[in-house]
């Protein structure tokens, strides 16, 4: 048909809502689409679905009794959590862990980073139609670091293991050898996965070029982690602002070309052997000592502000705390890394099929957990 | 024609590079368990469903304070000086399976079992009392450590 005969044809916009029960939308996200055809004119992410009002929830319970809770925040890497959540306290409380502690909490910090961007390498895979493969092979990678948590801390997700003060149990000689034991396990697998996927035409052409994020843009929204290091920007907490042991060790920050879709699941690629790098300079030169300074399960610190921001697997956790007189916080506030992830979601959309905002939203690797909170 | 030449190889090639990993791993042992007839067994330290030993307990009180989620109630009786336990409720319903309770004890009377499979038909059994531990029973794998 040329275009006097389609002229006469009454088309319209059309609305649909994808979600919130949607297998590509990782959690329960709902996103409005209005479509011309199968373009995309607009989205609308809606949230909310998963909001257990942990904010409030933190303003009465004692600032030790919040800990599990942060474990539901980024369920996928909740020793990320743990850890963002007890350094602000312990800022708060002006508390000096011991240096024993601080290499234990690089290296499972380090661990679950590995974790969990196994699970947005997956699923990301699994979101472009490589159905089980590069899923199940990240699940069984994964698997072997669930097992050390596991046998480290008696929980294989929701951990709970960062204490204000240290950390809940030492390492046994039976984990550091299994620590080690991963990461010669883990570099050829990564390699694997280069194989399988990163250079493949299908992945290729389905990722490149695909929901572009310029330098400028991901800064402008605040977006950090893997996904703004993917647009260019070398920016990482662990550099540039090192907390915990992070300054002794050697690694690198790699970062993309272009900000699309592939990058930022290269990104996370390279960041798997990084930290399999910093873990390996750790557990060489773990320090004998303590693992956790003794101070009381119930804290009173004098009234003041704090915030302190860690990275996570996802991008910068901050924690902001307002303390008053009593023996809970005043208020907590919670930066999460995936809400401002997910806020630049509409602008990349636009104009793309409806095929590729699954890739877009499956590159950016957000988590309901931690967005509606 | 050129670009459909080249297309054609370099698919091609990335699917040779794909299956020769995926035939290096269908010589070797499989990892997945079959879930219902096998099972994984859990770590030593593993915290699954919460667990007492009533002897040992001093009744302190120290459990019941930290819970985040206050899952737990006990009552207990007064006699001389002497405190002796009369109801240790467990509201499994509400536990995160923090292992904050476990921790806090001082005698270890409290203790996390390795019990998993914890869904149940009827909301009712999720309260439990702790003082009668026969209901653990019920579920699979009750090995109490
Ligand atoms: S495990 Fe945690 S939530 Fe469950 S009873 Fe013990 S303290 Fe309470
Ligand atoms: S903390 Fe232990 S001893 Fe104290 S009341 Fe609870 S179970 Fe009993």
């Amino acid at each position: 048909m040329d275009a006097t005969q389609t002229k006469d044809i009454y088309t319209e916009e059309f609305l649909i809502n994808m979600g919130p029960q949607h297998p590509s939308t990782h959690g329960v996200l709902s996103l409005e689409l209005t479509l011309d055809g199968e373009t995309i004119v607009e989205c609308t992410p809606h949230i909310g679905y998963l909001h257990r009002s942990m904010e409030k929830i933190a303003e009465n319970r004692t600032y030790t009794q919040f800990i599990p809770f942060t474990d539901r925040l980024d369920y996928v890497a909740s020793m990320n959590n743990n850890l963002g959540y007890v350094m602000v306290v312990e800022k708060l409380l002006k508390l000096e862990i011991s240096e024993r502690a601080k290499y234990i909490r690089v290296i499972i910090a380090e661990l679950n980073r590995i974790a969990s961007h196994l699970i947005a390498i997956g699923t990301f895979a699994q979101d472009l139609g490589a159905f089980a493969t590069p899923l199940f092979y990240c699940f069984r990678e994964r698997e072997k670091i669930v097992e050390i948590f596991d046998q480290l801390c008696g929980n294989r997700l929701t951990y709970n293991y960062m204490r204000i003060g240290g950390v809940l149990t030492d390492f046994s000689r039976d984990i550091e050898e299994k620590i080690k034991k991963f990461i010669k396990y883990m570099r050829p697998k990564v390699d694997d996965y280069d194989w399988l996927l990163t250079y493949n035409a299908i992945f290729l052409a389905r990722s490149k070029h695909i929901g572009v994020l310029s330098k400028e843009m991901a800064v402008n929204y605040s977006i950090t982690g893997p996904n703004l290091r993917a647009s260019g920007v070398k920016w990482d907490l662990r550099k540039d602002e090192p907390y915990l042991a992070y300054d002794k060790f050697e690694f690198d920050v790699p970062v993309g070309k272009n900000g699309d879709a592939w990058d930022r699941y290269k990104v996370r690629i390279e960041e798997i052997r990084q930290s399999l790098r910093i873990i390996e300079q750790a557990i060489e030169a773990l320090p004998q000592g303590d693992v956790a300074v003794k101070v009381g399960r119930i804290h009173k610190p004098s009234p003041s502000e704090t915030y302190f921001r860690t990275e996570n697997p996802r991008g910068e956790l901050g924690f902001y705390i307002v303390s008053d007189d009593s023996v809970y916080p005043y208020r907590l506030k919670i930066r999460s890394p995936s809400f401002s992830n997910l806020a630049v979601l509409p602008e990349l959309v636009r104009g793309l099929k409806v095929a590729d905002i699954v890739c877009v939203l499956g590159s950016f690797d957000i988590l309901m957990g931690e967005i509606d909170r | 024609m050129i670009k459909l030449a080249k297309n054609f190889v370099v698919g091609t090639w990335s699917l040779i590079k794909g299956l020769a990993v995926t035939i290096k791993y269908f010589f070797r042992p499989t990892v997945t368990l079959q879930y219902p007839t096998e099972k994984q067994p859990m770590s030593e330290c593993y915290r699954g469903l919460v667990g007492l030993r009533p002897e040992k307990c001093i009744v302190c009180y120290q459990c019941v304070k930290i819970c985040p989620t206050a899952c737990l109630a006990i009552t207990h009786k007064q006699e001389d000086k002497k405190k002796t336990l009369e109801t240790f409720k467990y509201n499994m319903e509400l536990c995160c399976f923090c292992g904050l309770c476990q921790q806090v004890c001082p005698t270890s009377a409290i203790i996390m079992t390795n019990i998993y499979e914890i869904s149940v038909y009827d909301r009712k059994k999720l309260d439990i009392n702790l003082l009668d531990m026969k209901k653990y029973d019920e579920w699979t794998n009750t090995t109490i450590k």
